[in-house]
């Protein structure tokens, strides 16, 4: 499998990229990790005229913990996260995602913004992001804007990026103290797979850690984008956790995702799927709130 | 629109023109004669052309040729020092890790990372590591055991 030709361009810093790309707009892809872009190049799925590669912009790779926020280059290698002491601490279930992504080849070549910027259903760090309340900053030559996860994705393979924006960042904030959240990742397989469902419960005790405060849940590959079950999380605030409790938040999430038939599972297995998920990573996401801020 | 890049590949530098759209896969095996490496699935699903590119395994069929200068390339060519085989060789070699060899460059690179960066892996460890590397003969079993038995008596190379 050979890739078709295209015009190659690897600007130095961010701006030097948004102006590439602010004049050949649709006709360019920026390139990253090349692990979801140069596979769909090879199988003639796309075939821009133009590749920006990303990979020579310095501040891209960063990544930057605070007191607040961590902030995560685009460019940021998935096994750099993986193997983060600062994730593993306080971002467990971002940890865990992306540890599951793809192999460990892969992983040392996908970025953080890759695995947005596809935007496919399934992808592993989405829900984790979302359910942590992370935003994106688009940047353009006109300028750029910061934008909640949440409002990013509009369907497979689809956001609400423009064809001359760069997705340059990922901010995360620090969840609070009391807080803990868990990923469960469904697949056939423990390697290279594809989720059949992901899900991420998270959530926030109040001070004497008797009533959940706060609560995020996200579904992934049950919807044409990473949905957050906002009826189940309306059910958990202000209540004392427990499984009753956990057994109907997960029973409504299952009731809001939209599952589709696939060669992976069916639809009414992925309904069934999020409701033992969900309920499993809301137990684990109350035992790491419980042990704040130790190890589990 | 062709660049000339210098790859540094099993510590020699290669000058050479490259297009923009050729893999670091295709360069290593149809430009430069390093066959050793091998083209399997082509899309990073099966790990035969595993190379390690600044220590790290990756899928060099997903790396562009232009990406890599600047790169510290190492492919299974750089493992043996003349006739004397890499201790992962021999013991692939002394286990009987190795079926129809397709995928064994692939699985020697990903090992070879793996023991720089921990000598002492467990069997979870090293399945964990190998899980982007796939025997199409399913030999899995003499893999793992040929990485066990190579222990931290010799630096690894």
């Amino acid at each position: 499998m050979i890739l078709p030709k295209f015009r190659y361009y690897e600007p130095r810093t961010i701006i030097e990229a948004c102006q590439i790309m602010a004049e050949l707009k649709d006709r360019a892809r920026p390139l990253a990790g090349g692990t979801d872009l140069l596979v769909n190049m090879k199988k003639g799925i796309v075939s821009p005229e133009s590749v920006v590669s990303l990979c020579e912009i310095q501040d891209l790779g960063d990544i930057e913990s605070s007191g607040t926020i961590l902030r995560i280059g685009a460019c940021h290698t998935i096994s750099g996260l993986a193997a983060s002491d600062v994730l593993r601490q306080r971002f467990r279930a971002l940890s865990t995602s992306s540890g599951s992504l793809g192999s460990p080849l892969i992983r040392n070549l996908a970025t953080a913004g890759g695995n947005i910027v596809s935007a496919r259903p399934a992808a592993d760090l989405p829900p984790s992001l979302m359910a942590y309340g992370a935003s994106v900053i688009l940047k353009s030559a006109s300028g750029e804007r910061i934008l909640p996860l949440h409002d990013f994705f509009l369907g497979p393979g689809q956001t609400v990026m423009e064809a001359d924006e760069i997705l340059s960042e990922i901010l995360v904030p620090n969840p609070p103290p009391g807080s803990g959240a868990a990923y469960i990742k469904l697949g056939n397989r423990r390697s290279l797979e594809i989720a059949v469902v992901n899900v991420v419960s998270f959530i926030a005790l109040d001070d004497r850690a008797e009533t959940i405060r706060k609560s995020r849940i996200v579904l992934g590959a049950v919807a044409p984008v990473p949905l957050r079950a906002v009826f189940a999380e309306q059910l958990l605030k202000g209540e004392k956790p427990g499984d009753l409790l956990f057994h109907r938040a997960a029973e409504a999430a299952a009731s809001e995702c939209m599952p589709i038939d696939d060669f992976r599972g069916s639809a009414r297995y992925r309904r069934a799927m999020v409701e033992v998920l969900v309920e499993r990573a809301l137990k684990t996401a109350l035992k790491r709130a419980e042990n704040w801020p130790g190890e589990e | 629109m062709e660049r000339s890049v210098i790859l540094t590949i099993n510590h020699k530098d290669y000058e050479l023109t490259v297009e923009p759209n050729e893999t670091l896969l295709e360069v290593l095996r149809d430009r430069l004669g390093l066959t050793g490496t091998k083209a399997g699935c082509n899309t990073g699903d099966c790990g035969a052309c595993t190379v390690l590119m600044d220590e790290k395994p990756v899928n060099s069929c997903l790396v562009l040729a232009v990406r890599a200068q600047g790169c510290t390339i190492c492919t299974v060519e750089g493992l043996a020092e003349g006739e004397d085989l890499h201790r992962i060789q021999a013991a692939f070699l002394d286990k009987g890790a190795v079926q129809c060899g397709f995928c064994t460059p692939g699985m020697l690179m990903t090992a070879k990372a793996l023991l720089s960066e921990n000598p002492h892996p467990s069997k979870d460890e090293i399945k964990e590591a190998l899980s982007g590397n796939l025997c199409r003969c399913t030999g899995y079993v003499k893999i793992i055991e040929a990485i066990e038995s190579v222990t931290d008596n010799e630096k690894t190379r």
